[in-house]
């Protein structure tokens, strides 16, 4: 049975690699450094779930990304998770449109292994186990 | 009657209800019109509009005296003075009309100035006119020229009212004289009895004193007033600037409080994901990626401390410079040559060429300067250019330029540049370039900040010059002869 595969853009090496040991326990994981590399990543090779970061290269590149996914008839459809540190300064949520921004979900930095894996099972189901 | 004695302070205030909405709407007149230099605009509206309320009463008057008087005695005065009041009637509805619809209170004060003297002279006219038919020098209403002045003084700058108390006198006495001549008709007082050249003699100079004596003791009266209200505007003004400056240095320090704990906590948020993912087995700590993420994790905690230690950098340039570390004649030579020692190792291992460029023989010495801080602020501007040149290596040029009051030093590089989007921005608070993140992941953003604390500090500027991926040059002036009041006053 084929893995679903999640694309993480994060510039934060070290996030990256704590979110891809936990991910990759059940799906196939690839990751970009910044917004540009990501939306090359799914428009190579569409993933089943892109997990976005707000801040990379630009203040709100997580956004822009997110966006232009849902404006293209090929990456609509793929659901996205936005990652953000900034949640509870900025109140983001508060202030961004959320028709402008359609992430299917919102995860706060520091994210929680089980928690993360939950809201990814919810979006593309519980993958395979890395054993199986 | 005191036009001041009004409503909540204000003559006319109740006719004006709308008027208190249009307050901020403040006008000045230019300053040195006279010992009445300032007044509000809507308070002058306020006045006028009182003034034609109280015109009314006038016309009441005039009218009942042509209506009245012949049967109570007064002698046939019917005609001429119900012509006089329907005058004044029609008049000062055009003046209501213009205060409601034309210059209303947020207009400017010259123009309302304008309506005030118009009205004057309206009345004044008005007013000789009625003394004409009311027994010239021996009329009874000769006094409300007098009580025209003093209303005048309040509303008006002095200067205006005593160029109109003399065009009145004037006006009077001609009046007088053409009567005394029969150039004009003769009219016995309304009041009865007879004028003889002595009597009006003495009527006309007891007007000119009054009229003159009353413009005088009414500007003496109301000048402190006068002087209040533009105290008073004055103060106000300024605690209004001060508060908004108030308003606005919370509201940049509450900025500042939320980037710098985003910029905390974004760390934090990487290094307890970390640990989660280790402590809850999805890594094995003592595997080649564990340590790897354990690594990665400690390079988190470097950067926050050295976020926590530069913030703390810049908190103590912030709070004072007396209790800093300040030092007497230092000399900008000897600073900029232990920074090059210091900093040889780096520049070679990046094979970037340090070039001295000391373009005076003579030593550029500071008056007054915190060593550690320009240190800092050389030093961080020295080793980003190192930092950021292009991975092939390069020169970097470090200029010392002395005048007779400014040194000015110049560092120059061949790196990979700031965006041109960003150059205004880079000496904030956090801010980096994309490339200079991908050139060097770390970084706090606070570096070039603490830098123009350092340099305005010292009374200096910084600028800087960059062309993407060919060149930056940062110029920091600073002042030789600087030294901060609060020491110079020690």
């Amino acid at each position: 049975m084929a893995r679903p595969t999640i694309l993480i853009a994060d510039d934060d090496p070290v996030f990256v690699a704590s979110m891809t040991s936990v991910l990759r326990t059940r799906y196939g994981v690839r990751t970009a450094a910044n917004g540009s590399e990501a939306l090359t990543s799914v428009r190579d090779d569409p993933p089943d779930l892109v997990i976005l970061d707000v801040m990379m290269d630009h203040m709100s590149e997580g956004f822009d990304v997110a966006r232009s996914l849902r404006l293209s008839d090929e990456t609509s459809l793929i659901p996205i998770i936005i990652l953000t540190g900034v949640d509870r300064v900025y109140n983001l949520r508060m202030e961004v449109d959320e028709s402008w921004v359609p992430a299917d979900h919102y995860l706060e930095k520091p994210v929680d292994p089980t928690e993360l894996l939950r809201i990814v099972g919810g979006l593309v189901g519980p993958g395979v186990l890395e054993d199986s | 009657m005191n036009p001041s004695s009004g409503s909540n302070g204000h003559p006319g205030a109740s006719s004006n209800g709308g008027s208190s909405s249009s307050r901020p709407s403040i006008s000045a007149p230019k300053q040195g019109s006279g010992s009445f230099s300032f007044i509000f605009a809507w308070e002058l509206h306020e006045r006028l509009l009182w003034f034609s309320n109280l015109r009314w009463f006038a016309v009441v008057g005039l009218a009942a005296v042509s209506l009245i008087g012949p049967a109570v005695g007064m002698a046939a005065t019917r005609p001429s003075l119900m012509v006089v009041a329907a005058l004044v009637a029609v008049y000062n509805l055009l003046f209501v009309y213009a205060l409601k619809f034309r210059f209303g209170p947020e207009e400017d004060y010259g123009d309302l100035r304008t309506v005030a003297i118009l009205q004057m002279v309206t009345d004044l006219a008005a007013l000789l006119v009625t003394v004409h038919f009311t027994g010239g020098c021996a009329s009874p209403v000769l006094p409300f020229v007098v009580f025209h002045m003093a209303i005048g003084t309040i509303m008006i700058e002095t200067r205006i009212m005593f160029v109109l108390a003399f065009a009145t006198c004037f006006a009077a006495a001609g009046l007088f004289a053409c009567e005394h001549f029969d150039v004009l008709n003769r009219h016995a007082s309304v009041i009865g009895g007879q004028s003889t050249p002595a009597s009006c003699g003495l009527s006309t100079v007891m007007l000119v004193g009054l009229v003159f004596g009353v413009v005088y003791l009414t500007d003496s009266v109301t000048s402190r007033f006068k002087t209040r209200n533009v105290e008073l505007h004055q103060t106000t003004t300024e605690l209004r600037r001060s508060l908004e400056e108030r308003e606005e240095l919370e509201r940049r320090k509450s900025h500042y409080m939320r980037i710098s704990a985003h910029q905390l906590r974004s760390p934090l948020g990487t290094i307890k994901t970390s640990l989660q993912v280790l402590l809850d087995g999805y890594l094995d700590p003592g595997s080649e990626e564990g340590l790897r993420l354990l690594g990665g994790t400690a390079t988190r905690v470097d950067s926050l401390l050295d976020i926590v230690n530069d913030l703390l950098e810049l908190a103590k340039m912030r709070e004072g410079r007396v209790k800093a570390p300040w030092a007497r004649n230092v000399s900008i030579n000897q600073i900029l040559a232990d920074i090059f020692d210091a900093a040889d190792p780096s520049a070679r291992e990046a094979n970037v060429e340090l070039v001295p460029h000391f373009i005076h023989e003579g030593a550029a010495v500071l008056d007054w300067a915190v060593p550690p801080d320009l240190v800092y602020a050389f030093e961080n501007v020295i080793q980003n250019a190192i930092k950021y040149s292009k991975p092939e290596g390069g020169t970097v040029t470090v200029a010392l330029g002395i005048d007779r009051t400014h040194a000015m030093i110049v560092v120059a590089d061949e790196g990979i540049g700031i965006p041109a989007n960003l150059q205004d921005d880079v000496f904030m608070e956090f801010v980096r370039a994309p490339n200079a993140k991908h050139a060097e992941a770390e970084g706090t953003g606070l570096g070039l900040s603490i830098v123009r604390e350092a340099v305005q500090m010292h009374g200096g500027k910084v600028s800087l010059e960059s062309a993407e991926g060919i060149e930056t040059k940062v110029t920091m002036v600073l002042p030789l002869h600087y030294v901060p009041p609060e020491i110079g006053r020690a």
